[in-house]
């Protein structure tokens, strides 16, 4: 997205980020990146290990300040907000490497992170109104038989899945997942990507940004992509788009030596 | 002023061989060694026996010391340890503080328990520079110290052996690959760390004087210096060893001025402590790892469990009936320990923020009921709750750290506060009556009178219901959900709305402020205070026994408050100093079941009934598929009583 966005656009946007540059030390992991995700549509973010993507998300979840540029949120300038206080005005994530409170059920990190969404929660206000959700959620993600069981002893997919159910709890305006498929076999995807859809497909669901190396799921569930290379935005666009982006494709061939490593 | 700088230049190097010990060991096999002081104490133990009680020569009992003794220790920790290497920084803290308290526990089996006067192994005559004297032991100890350190840093930098150090510190798997046994590389460090360790305490001893507790807290005067290179950098290490002697014997020479002499009480700890605020998060674990420990979900309280503890209370209640007076107020110490105890289980077993500074606040409640509580206990109450408002801002202070500072730094922080309170507030005559203590009076609150001794447990036992009853309540609730939350994972909890630093805070206050109003009561029960019972040890053995008990588990502060109350029993001395040696045994044991060994039988007890239970009697034939049960130890599927409608 080039920066000069207007402020109507940036309110239309549930979350904008403007010419992000992060800055550690010598390295310039992201340099004046822009980036928008819309209401009621999924935005893939995508790129080689090492371009930057969870630098970004960290920057939008407030982990990170950015060393230049602003993110806004609703139109609100959150630049230089903690991550807590992000948190309760709804932005909700997932981890690349699982962050489950190990030492609690299932139900009860649904049930925490939607206390601490909520005003009041630590007191245990309105807390039928959370059971209620939390139930909700675990139906819905057909977590039933997981529900009792200490989060710590989760297999990769399970855990994925209760990190969603978790962010889901606390009924977010923006949705971040990070890597969400990996670690997941291919039925388990396919589950993921029909919850995704479904998520998406909901008229008071959350905008949804995806971070993810499964080219397929990518293609399959995102309306808009942004591909990121070495720090900077290259391609925008639709999936078809941003598939026949010759610049692109040579970022992906030149860093397929290297595929099978983590992501920074 | 320049006579001071010599000498300090002496005690620092002293220092400085300390520091450099703490690490070595801390490079190379990620283990900060909180027993390098108990190690150094019973070095200078050995040797004194050796040379002064067997009348050994010096030449055959310094190298028996140091060439057998040390070097045996020091193989020894590292085949304890060599499995700890990725665990939770909390374990590592946990056994290295378990086996401080076996040195501790062992002195007095081996050595008597006496403090012994220690001569320096060097002469102690003097000769002149100038107008300056100097005795040849204080120049043979810093040439000596000189000689060690450039030693060190020539074996790491020039040997294959350091190459192999710095792979290992590097990156221990890697090098492993590459064919260097990481193991025997941190086996020379624990050896070269421990020899250096039997080194400062027999050169520490001749000024101080020997015995089981002061050598610990002296060696601590080299942790400062060893975070001074964030436990990574011998030179480092090496020069703040120098200064912290230097500015310690300058103070002295102003000694005479009592702020300054608080100053030079103070100064290490301090040091310490500004330190590791001013690094926060710039100090780096080297290898724990970052995970949290896994404690077994809260459940909802269980029938059995209920019953357990119908069955305890009930047991408790007759209790005074059946022993007598002196019997009850031992008993009547124990639960209020337990109270205690309780404030750290929900701190550092829930909250995952680990304190050695809990006493500190039982001291604040203590020494406020001490001054104000009146002659028959009036004013008892009202004074418990200053000192529970006086916690809290205490609370927060302490809590401080933990913003920036988790595991073994968190650790070192609460240590470093706790010695300042015991040397900044506790130890003024006017806070805690001086070395002789104050008179504690028992509570009186309108028409009830709690001064007799089943009164006065009855009301503890009241206090300690309560606690354990919102802890538990707690527990199950938004509010446990909230502090296993930043204990799991703080970065998640914060990006779902917790705020970690007000969460942290009001944690070490709320646990601070009722561990200070059941010091009140501990006070009292006690009758008499004096600063050493809420000293840095007190903070010490408290977490030491809530740990053998279940670091996570309300029954483990249960235990604790059990063992410290049998420890006051009349038994006999011969029994009894082997009760510190259980506990610290115990405590090493947490190596290999962070949930502490009692936790650990309960439940093998419990897999062995099961097995049995499920025994075929004779005659029977046995049921087929048996597998299933092995597995319950290690995959418990908690048989919870589900929420109506929750399960389909």
């Amino acid at each position: 997205m080039s920066s000069d966005t207007t402020v109507e656009l940036a309110v239309a946007q549930v979350l904008t980020c403007q010419e992000i540059t992060v800055r550690f030390g010598g390295l310039v992991a992201l340099d004046g990146v822009g980036f928008a995700a819309r209401a009621g549509s999924i935005t893939g973010l995508i790129g080689p290990n090492g371009a930057g993507k969870t630098t970004l998300f960290n920057v939008m979840t407030g982990v990170l300040e950015p060393t230049k540029g602003r993110v806004y949120y609703d139109g609100v300038d959150i630049t230089s907000w903690a991550p807590h206080r992000r948190g309760r005005a709804g932005i909700a994530r997932t981890f690349q490497r699982l962050e489950l409170f190990i030492g609690l059920t299932v139900y009860d990190n649904l049930l925490a992170a939607w206390e601490a969404s909520v005003r009041g929660g630590v007191v245990g206000r309105h807390s039928a109104d959370g059971r209620e959700v939390v139930q909700g959620v675990i139906e819905w993600l057909r977590l039933e038989d997981l529900a009792y069981r200490a989060a710590g002893g989760l297999s990769t997919g399970q855990g994925r899945l209760v990190e969603l159910g978790r962010a889901l709890c606390t009924n977010p305006r923006l949705l971040l997942l990070d890597e969400p498929s990996s670690g997941l076999d291919s039925r388990e995807t396919d589950r993921f990507r029909d919850i995704l859809l479904e998520v998406a497909r909901d008229p008071n669901g959350p905008a949804v940004v995806l971070v993810e190396h499964d080219m397929g799921l990518v293609m399959d569930v995102c309306d808009h992509i942004t591909v990121l290379d070495f720090g900077k935005a290259i391609a925008e666009g639709s999936p078809d788009e941003v598939r026949d982006n010759p610049a692109v494709v040579s970022a992906y061939l030149g860093a397929q030596e290297d595929g099978s490593g983590s992501t920074r | 002023m320049f006579p001071f700088i010599v000498v300090g230049l002496f005690t620092g190097a002293v220092y400085a061989l300390a520091a450099m010990g703490l690490v070595l060991t801390y490079k190379t096999s990620g283990i900060f060694n909180f027993a390098y002081g108990a190690i150094a104490m019973i070095c200078a133990f050995t040797f004194s026996e050796l040379r002064d009680t067997l009348g050994l020569s010096q030449w055959y009992s310094l190298p028996i010391v140091l060439i057998v003794v040390a070097p045996v220790i020091g193989v020894a920790m590292e085949r304890l340890f060599r499995p700890l290497t990725s665990v939770p920084a909390e374990i590592q803290i946990v056994v290295t503080l378990g086996v401080l308290a076996f040195f501790q526990a062992l002195e007095p089996i081996i050595y008597g328990g006496q403090a012994r006067a220690l001569p320096s192994i060097f002469p102690t005559s003097t000769f002149r520079i100038g107008t300056l004297r100097v005795g040849y032991d204080e120049l043979a100890t810093l040439l000596l110290t000189i000689g060690l350190g450039l030693g060190l840093w020539l074996l790491l930098r020039r040997t294959k052996f350091g190459m192999a150090t710095r792979a290992v510190v590097d990156n221990r798997d890697l090098s492993a690959l590459a064919g260097v046994r990481s193991e025997s590389v941190s086996r020379v460090a624990w050896v070269i760390s421990c020899v250096f360790a039997g080194l400062v305490g027999i050169l520490l001893s001749p000024g101080e004087g020997l015995d089981r507790y002061s050598l610990v807290l002296l060696v601590i005067y080299a942790f400062a210096p060893a975070v001074l290179g964030k436990l990574v950098s011998l030179p480092l290490a090496f020069l703040g060893g120098i200064v912290m002697g230097v500015v310690l014997s300058v103070l002295t020479k102003y000694d005479s001025n009592a702020t300054v002499a608080d100053i030079r009480l103070a100064f290490p700890y301090a040091a310490l402590f500004v330190l590791l605020v001013a690094y926060g998060g710039r100090l780096k674990e080297v290898r724990s790892s970052f995970r949290p420990l896994r404690s077994p979900p809260p459940r909802p309280i269980s029938g059995s469990s209920f019953v357990t503890g119908i069955v305890l209370l009930i047991a408790a209640l007759i209790l005074p009936s059946l022993v007598s007076g002196p019997q009850l107020s031992d008993v009547t110490l124990g639960v209020i320990f337990a109270a205690i105890g309780l404030t750290l289980v929900v701190l550092t077993g829930w909250a995952g923020q680990i304190s050695l500074a809990q006493f500190s606040f039982v001291g604040i409640g203590a020494f406020t009921v001490g001054h104000l509580g009146g002659a028959h206990g009036a004013g008892f109450f009202p004074a418990a709750l200053l000192g529970v408002l006086i916690a809290i801002p205490v609370g927060l202070l302490v809590g401080l750290p933990s913003l920036r500072l988790s595991g073994l730094y968190l650790a070192l922080a609460t240590m470093a506060f706790a010695l300042l309170m015991d040397n900044l507030v506790f130890n003024r005559p006017d806070v805690g009556g001086g070395s002789t203590g104050m008179p504690i009076h028992r509570p009186r609150l309108g028409p009830w009178n709690f001064a007799s001794t089943t009164s006065f447990y009855y009301l503890c036992l009241g206090v300690l219901v309560v606690y354990v009853i919102g802890a538990s309540v707690l527990r199950r609730g938004p509010i446990g959900r909230r502090l296993q939350m930043i204990n799991d994972s703080p970065l998640a909890a914060s990006t779902f709305g917790v705020s970690l630093t007000l969460t942290k805070l009001i944690t070490f206050a709320a646990c601070g402020a009722a561990a200070a109003f059941a010091g009140a009561l501990f006070a009292a029960g006690r009758q008499f205070m004096s600063p050493s019972d809420v000293s840095f040890n007190a903070s010490l053995e408290l977490l030491l026994l809530v740990v053998l008990g279940g670091r996570s588990l309300v029954g483990g502060a249960l235990v604790a408050g059990a063992v410290f109350g049998v420890q006051l029993f009349p038994i006999p001395a011969t029994v009894e100093q082997y009760i510190p040696l259980g506990v610290a045994l115990g405590v090493i044991g947490v190596a290999n079941n962070p949930e502490g060994p009692i936790a650990m039988t309960v439940r093998i007890v419990k897999y062995l009934s099961a097995v049995l239970q499920r025994a075929p009697r004779p005659g029977e034939v046995a049921p087929p598929a048996q597998q299933a049960t092995p597995h319950r130890l290690v995959d418990e599927q908690p048989s919870v009583p589900t929420p109506a409608g929750a399960r389909v």
